[in-house]
């Protein structure tokens, strides 16, 4: 797949400090997931964190901290015994289940097989939603859309950034033609109306920062349905 | 061939790396203290400046630590630097704690990770992209650097940093646009 809509250097540095809110983080794993190049320059900004973190003026511990971290070294080696390796973290939250897919059998993407898939609602026009239920952060705003070939998003403005990563199908708005890898990222402010290409369906993740305001009657019925 | 930054008694970035291979091998406690020493009273300060209060930044800064005792065997030089290793462990402890702090559940999880499988030449290439981050880091003019770090030790979008600075988006964003541009020349410089 050829990727040609990336993640913003603002978005990525946001990312890599670790300051980005869950739901966009999770869009942003998606979007990393199939994208080199963006690992490649998420590298580059966590090396930035690697300097900063080099660059501090020390902050002294406790006189006694260094030997309080030996004595919890002590207690799990002592628990612990005969070592068995740590399971990694991936190792961890692997769970023994079948991977989830989404209708039509579109395999779901490996960082979100750990979240709550919610039922799909009807939402009109051609629009379906599914809410999507992040296990470290349950309050976080994150939707699966699938929307039928040649129809409209809702048409809208955002206070925060919105990001949608497409899973499949493709849609264009004003800004392009973003195709299965590519990553939206629009702006607060901007009025965009994405309306899905022709082909067939077009499922993708989309999440907010910030509050996102739906223009004109459909917009204020699908409001409270739509969680973005 | 890199030399990361050399000063009196301050491990440059192999002497870490090779420290933490100790620590991964032979579980020596050596090195581990001098690991200790170098990166707690930074990282407990790096954690405050990102707006943790002290106690906690202490005991983040502490966590951290002991996760690289746990898991030394797992950094691997072909994909970062010591330091940078040792930033990500504390990003993600960090994460986890003020998700703890905003959600009732208290949940085992680790953010996403993205796999990548290292080839041959990244060890070499990592060497190079830590060393020239840091040259980068240095040619920064004061403006760019500071929107730099409000953008690593904040949580506010750069709209709110712009507010908060009383300039236009448009400048905070072509700050970090000259900053992250010069950090690239020189990233790709090699290639
Ligand atoms: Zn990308």
């Amino acid at each position: 797949m050829t990727i040609r809509h990336h993640a913003s250097d603002e978005s990525l540095l946001r990312y890599a400090a670790g300051q980005l809110p869950a739901g966009p983080a999770r869009v942003l794993a998606v979007h990393l997931a199939t994208c080199p190049c963006c690992r490649e320059r998420l590298a580059a900004f966590e090396a930035v964190g690697g300097a900063l973190l080099e660059a501090t003026a020390p902050a002294p511990m406790a006189p006694d901290a260094f030997a309080a971290a030996l004595r919890a070294i002590d207690r799990e080696e002592a628990a612990r015994a005969p070592a068995t390796p740590a399971p990694t973290h991936l190792e961890a939250r692997a769970r023994p289940r079948a991977p989830v897919t989404l209708p039509g059998g579109i395999p779901l993407p490996a960082p979100l097989q750990d979240c709550e898939i919610g039922p799909w609602r009807w939402i009109g026009l051609g629009v379906r939603a599914s809410t999507v239920r992040l296990p470290e952060d349950p309050e976080a705003r994150l939707t699966l859309l699938r929307v039928g070939p040649g129809r409209k998003l809702p048409e809208h403005g955002h206070v925060g950034t919105e990001f949608t990563q497409v899973i499949s199908g493709s849609f264009s708005d004003g800004f392009g033609r973003y195709g299965p890898g590519d990553l939206s990222e629009m702006d607060q402010e901007i009025e965009h109306q994405p309306i899905v290409d022709r082909e067939g369906d077009c499922y993708c993740l989309a999440a907010l920062e910030g509050s996102m305001r739906l223009n004109g009657f459909f917009g204020r019925l699908v409001q409270p349905f739509v969680r973005l | 061939m890199t030399r990361l930054m050399k000063d009196d008694g301050v491990p440059d970035g192999d002497e870490l790396a090779r420290l933490i291979g100790q620590v991964a091998t032979e579980r020596d406690r050596q090195a581990y203290a001098r690991l200790y020493s170098y990166f707690a009273p930074r990282l407990n300060a790096f954690l405050r400046r990102s707006g943790l209060p002290p106690n906690t930044a202490e005991e983040i800064a502490q966590e951290v630590m002991l996760s690289v005792w746990r898991k030394a065997s797992y950094f691997d030089p072909a994909r970062a630097g010591a330091a940078t290793w040792i930033f990500t462990i504390a990003r993600n402890l960090r994460i986890d704690h003020l998700r703890r702090l905003r959600t009732a559940s208290a949940g085992e999880e680790e953010p996403v990770e993205v796999e990548t499988a290292p080839s041959g030449e990244t060890l070499l290439l990592t060497a190079e992209r830590e060393a020239r981050v840091r040259e980068a880091l240095k040619t920064l003019s004061d403006e760019q650097a500071t929107v730099l770090r409000l953008s690593f030790f904040s949580e506010k979008a750069h709209s709110e940093i712009a507010r908060e600075l009383g300039l236009p988006l448009g400048t905070v964003k072509s700050r970090v646009r000259l900053a992250l541009g010069r950090l690239r020349v020189l990233l790709e410089g090699h290639t």
